[in-house]
């Protein structure tokens, strides 16, 4: 693998003090996919230092190794010019690192103040001082400027509550390099200017703070000094003064796309396969309403955690809508039947999902490749017979799908993640369905396997099936869709030509939600 | 060191480390099955006589039916600890003379009966979504109590004589019950091994959330699992109550336990996506020759439930550490 | 914050109508079936009878709140009713404390070391420790300590010792969840192990130390049952396992974890000591009784719902 760019030879930040954290050289690997490799960057005291790119660059990774949740396979980090080792989160902290992680570690059953301070709670002769513990937690609340009572339980919350709980916890910590990973999130407006002047007030302070966000306007109003990051791989690191808006853009993106993409054939008269009516679910309110037509590659895109997921698993049946249709074209186009939202039901309308986590809810990793093909043979077929396995369908499946030198008798869990991941597209090829529900159809899938994975997707629409795809990449959304539809707080803002769709465009729209205001609701 | 010195230790130590590890991840019960015959060989010779081995496989095939249903259970990651409680209903039905119908009635009843603790079973745990184990530890603690206070007014009699017959005679020297068992057994092999429902039955052990997620019908296929296992053990009772000849309160109290420790001693573990019926059957077989020579070693029933429980843990957690590894 | 408030939110103790509501109905529907019933002989019966599963039932929350179960505490139980017959007088009760602590740390490291199922792996201590205890005590019988036997035979303010143990005992159980450290900590394990652990949290430690805890309840209870009876048994705590998971899932502890109170347990643990006794003064078999508790337990467990399906 090509892992040695330009990063090392990129220019060291010149930052106005010594550096207090110094990544170098820093590689990690998550089984045989290079999360990260050879990344060097560093901040120092006072500053405000931006990690930044796509999703899936790395940023998360990157700042995990510093609060010990995940360990090194290559390189070192410093602290105040010292190499360290940090096993655990216990150590970061015992480091003075503070890390304000992007999803929420707050526990529903524990108080705001027992969450603030757990596994340093205050010990007054042996047992937890409860009113220090209150106090304490009632002031760093107060330096944001919070008025949650600390005795709340944190179930009790909203998720922007929690998040800026989650806020309070991290800077009540005794530290002096916090990480701050998304911290925006779920935060309103004037949330966001709490945070601000909270910012200001601890970079006065001489602390270091690691901010990792892909929303411009932050860097450029927040951070001193930006690092970009790209497919593990680090771009450059920049003062914010010397950057404009466009230039951090091209940072971030610019790649060339190359022949990953299969062709896309323009569709005749598209005939729908999937209507989707006045779909709501659990945390977003917004009626969605879309259709899916025959032949067609259609792609939710928006930034993580708005809502795509949660439209893909209730019309999939796995978190059942709280209202809504769906109705799936059979044999009559004029007789659209409706499907009950179960799991079981879904599958049996053929309707295949294929979940982004495959090793949780995908494959049967103890199972042979031919068994986890065979499963999904057997669909229609009754419990009490004999399963009638076409073992040389398999066979042509899995030469079609060029899964490398594998031995159909071999457990799943040997084949590395791209071709894990053909083998769960390629069960439900060998189901007859007609209709896939892809979540991230290529997380944590090498290159080379990604542009497979994409004509398997394209061959399967063009032989008169439909896909839908969630994604948080963007290039992909692009390069694979017919269609794009934004998705922004569980409704869908605006609605894009695959072909004629720029990063930019799709950016911006899933980023301010005011793409021409081109509402879809009215479809309804 | 010459070449010839350094090849051949080496590959005859390889060789060993193959076949060791072959027999390592064989499951424990033909091990211990060979390693306790082997112990009787120098202790107790006589319990290898063809005459005894054949008794003690007749003993033990009541516990080898209750395993194939413990052993599915555990398979798609459940347990059904309610097959000592059934088996106890069981022995009141048939014995008791509470329900006056002739013997095949009584055993319909009992299939019936059985139908209805695995369908009630599987309700509480695939939607009220309850443990298994503690629901089927109280549907136990329910029949069992039912069973007993019902026993103050019908006290527990002689068995029906077609059971009697299946349970106590022979054809030629073998026991009419090895060839129950084996009627029991194979159909249930093949079943298990080339059905579509066998197939859902190790993808569900194999990774439950991805069973879900594809859309087998999980709920239906674990409650048809709770009822077959009930359906065992409704078999189960009707041999030991055969073998014993009459209806007791205490009968099969110990089945639940010991088809646990036979199915983790066959092989089966929670997880591990696979499993046979042999080797549960084998471990059947082996536990109850292992009391067997206990008893004869003088050592009783505390003796019996230590090595149940040490059984059960250490092969839970060798299995555990290998599957982690 | 008013009571209405505490039953509508009921936090992370777990104190809803049911736990509440159960034993309350329990009281007025047993004092009219019975008239025996309200007497203070009686009373102070329920309260002996009620005193050891209280103390195994606390040991049960302490493990459940943590994310575990232990059904080997019956056991433990019977085990060291077993031990105290059978030693020194003077090494008794070290020696069941001693043997608490090994069954404690036995199921802890199997299920946090090598990921035993909780309930296979306690039901293979349960098994163990009843033929061992069995081994060491064949029939019941011997002679009890005379000073267990005094402790828990005295009465104060014309109250039973065995109010003052369950007192001694809540008290203590919910200092621990209150204000210690370990108390916070395991409600955070039991919620979320991950989380816990990002914070700090050794998770292992916790679990093993939880199970510690119950298998010392397990112990206190067989000294306290064995001395009140004067006589030793190896068979002694058989239900106690499973009575206590009853009691603590009809007293609103969540079993999978994170949720549970010493309030709660008490409430459980009446509402089980109740309908034995109701049971007893109406002159109900004590098998049908048993199969009351199933149908209780059967009751309680379905009251709290959970994601996973089986084991």
């Amino acid at each position: 693998m090509a892992e040695r760019t330009e990063a090392n030879a990129q220019d060291r930040p010149g930052g106005p003090a010594r550096p207090i954290v110094e990544f170098v050289d820093v590689t990690k690997r998550f089984g045989s996919t290079t999360a990260l490799g050879n990344v060097s960057i560093s901040g120092s005291s006072g500053t405000v230092h931006a990690v930044t790119g796509e999703n899936g660059a790395g940023k998360s990774t990157l700042m995990n190794l510093l609060t010990g949740v995940h360990r090194l396979d290559g390189g070192e980090i410093r602290l105040r010019g010292k190499p360290v080792t940090l096993h655990s989160p216990k150590d970061a902290r015992a480091h003075r690192i503070s890390t304000i992680f992007q999803e929420l570690t707050l526990l529903p059953n524990l108080t705001v103040a027992e969450n603030m301070f757990l596994g340093r709670e205050p010990r007054r002769m042996g047992l937890v001082n409860r009113p220090e513990m209150r106090r304490l937690a009632e002031k760093a609340l107060a330096r944001l400027g919070i008025n949650i009572p600390p005795q709340t339980y944190c179930s009790a919350l909203s998720v922007g509550e929690q998040q800026m709980v989650e806020i309070a916890k991290g800077i009540a910590a005794d530290a002096e390099i916090f990480i701050l990973d998304e911290p925006t999130a779920a935060l309103n407006a004037p949330e966001v200017e709490k945070l601000a002047e909270l910012i200001f007030t601890m970079k006065a302070e001489g602390k270091l703070i690691f901010y990792i966000s892909h929303r411009l306007e932050e860097i450029f109003r927040f951070c001193d000094e930006v690092s970009v990051l790209k497919d593990g791989r680090h771009v450059a690191t920049h003062p914010v003064a010397e950057l404009d808006r466009e230039k951090l853009v091209s940072l971030m993106v610019g790649r060339e796309l190359g022949e990953l993409f299969p062709q896309r054939v323009p569709q005749q008269d598209p005939q729908t396969m999937l209507s989707i009516k006045g779909l709501t679910t659990n945390p977003f309110p917004p009626k969605v309403s879309f259709e899916l037509a025959k032949g067609e590659i259609l792609g939710l895109a928006g930034l993580e955690g708005q809502g795509q997921r949660a439209i893909i698993r209730a019309i999939a049946g796995i978190d059942p809508p709280i209202s809504g249709r769906v109705e799936k074209t059979g044999d009559d186009p004029a007789q659209p039947i409706s499907v009950r939202p179960t799991i079981v039901a879904v599958s049996q309308a053929g309707i295949g999902f294929i979940p982004e986590d495959r090793k949780i809810e995908g494959l049967y990793l103890p199972l042979s490749i031919r068994q986890n093909m065979a499963l999904g043979m057997l669909r229609e077929q009754s419990l009490w017979r004999p399963a009638r396995i076409k073992r040389d369908e398999i066979e042509t499946l899995l030469a079609q799908m060029r899964v490398a030198h594998a031995d159909p008798r071999q457990p799943v869990g040997a084949l590395s993640g791209g071709n894990q991941q053909k083998v769960m597209i390629g069960r439900w090829l060998a189901s007859g369905v007609n209709v896939l529900l892809v979540e991230e159809p290529t997380r944590g899938v090498d290159v080379g396997a990604k542009a497979e994975i994409y004509s398997l997707l394209r061959e399967f629409s063009d032989a008169g099936g439909a896909v839908l795809i969630t994604s948080s990449e963007l290039t992909e959304v692009l390069g694979l869709c017919d269609r794009i539809l934004v998705v922004r707080e569980g409704a869908l803002i605006a609605e894009f030509d695959g072909p004629a769709a720029t990063e930019e465009l799709v950016m911006n729209a899933a980023l301010t939600g005011t793409h021409e205001n081109q509402e879809l609701e009215g479809a309804a | 060191m010459t070449v010839m010195a350094k090849n051949s230790p080496a590959t005859a130590r390889s060789h060993l480390a193959s076949a060791s590890r072959f027999v390592l991840n064989l499951p424990f019960a033909y091990v211990g099955t060979a390693l306790l015959l082997l112990f009787a060989y120098f202790t107790r010779p006589m319990l290898l006589s063809p005459l005894l081995l054949l008794l003690i496989v007749r003993q033990a095939a009541p516990l080898g039916i209750a395993v194939i249903g413990q052993s599915i259970c555990m398979r798609v990651l459940s347990l059904d600890l309610s097959i000592g409680g059934v088996v106890v209903a069981v022995s009141y039905i048939l014995t008791s003379g509470a329900l006056p119908f002739s013997g095949p009635v009584l055993i319909a009843i009992c299939i019936l009966f059985g139908l209805l603790v695995g369908a009630t079973n599987a309700f509480f745990i695939t939607r009220m979504r309850a443990s298994s184990v503690i629901v089927t530890l109280a549907m136990a603690m329910i029949l069992t109590g039912v069973v007993i206070s019902l026993g103050q007014f019908h006290a527990p009699g002689d068995a029906p004589e077609v059971l009697k017959f299946i349970g106590q005679k022979r054809l030629g020297i073998f026991p009419i019950a090895l060839f129950v068992w084996l009627a029991v057994v194979i159909p249930a092999a093949l079943f298990l091994r080339f059905s579509v429902f066998g197939r859902y039955v190790d993808a569900i052990g194999a990774n439950p959330n991805a069973a879900w997620a594809s859309g087998i019908p999980y709920v239906r296929v674990v409650t048809i699992v709770h009822i077959l296992s009930s359906l065992f053990a409704v078999f189960s009772g009707l041999l030991l109550v055969g073998f014993v000849g009459v209806g007791s309160m205490d009968i099969g109290g110990d089945l639940a336990l010991n088809s646990l420790a036979a199915v983790i001693l066959g092989g089966i573990t929670f997880g591990g996506g696979k499993g046979g019926v042999l080797g549960p059957a084998m471990a059947a077989f082996m536990l109850t020759f292992s009391f067997n020579l206990l008893t004869s070693l003088g050592l009783g029933e505390p003796g019996k439930l230590m090595i149940q429980g040490a059984i059960i843990a250490v092969a839970a957690m060798i299995y555990a550490s290998r599957r982690n590894k | 914050m008013s009571w209405l408030n505490i039953l509508r939110f009921p936090g992370r103790s777990g104190l809803g109508i049911v736990p509440i509501g159960v034993p309350i109905v329990m009281f007025i529907f047993i004092s009219f079936a019975s008239p025996n019933f309200l007497n203070v002989q009686n009373l102070s019966n329920v309260n002996a009878q009620i005193a050891a599963l209280l103390i195994v039932a606390l040991g049960q929350m302490i493990v459940a709140i943590c994310g575990g179960i232990d059904l080997s505490v019956g056991s433990v139980l019977s085990l060291t009713s077993a031990i105290i017959v059978s030693v020194d007088p003077a090494l008794a009760v070290p020696l069941a404390l001693l043997a608490g602590l090994v069954v404690g740390v036995v199921n802890g490291v199997g299920v946090t070391i090598f990921a035993v199922h909780p309930l296979v792996m306690t039901l293979a201590t349960l098994t163990f420790l009843q033929g061992l205890a069995l081994l060491i005590l064949p029939v019941p019988g011997g002679d009890v300590p005379d000073y267990l036997e005094a402790m828990v035979d005295f009465s104060f303010l014309g109250l039973p010792a065995a109010f003052f143990w369950c007192l001694v005992f809540a008290t203590a159980a919910a200092v621990v969840l209150r204000s210690t450290r370990f108390g916070l900590r395991i409600f955070a394990v039991g919620a979320n192990e991950d989380n816990a652990a990002r914070n700090g949290v050794n998770v292992v430690l916790h679990r093993i130390s939880s199970y510690v805890l119950c298998s010392f309840g397990g112990v206190m209870a067989g000294l306290f049952l064995s001395a009140r009876v004067a006589s030793a048994d190896a068979t002694m705590g058989a239900h106690y396992g499973l009575e206590s998971v009853t009691a603590i899932a009809l007293g609103g502890v969540l079993l999978a974890g994170g949720i549970g109170s010493v309030p709660g347990v008490i409430a459980g643990t009446i509402a089980l000591g109740l309908m034995t006794n109701g049971m007893n003064l109406i002159g109900v078999s004590p098998f049908v009784r048993a199969a009351a508790t199933g149908l209780l337990l059967l009751t309680a467990i379905s009251l709290q719902p959970r994601k996973a399906i089986g084991a």
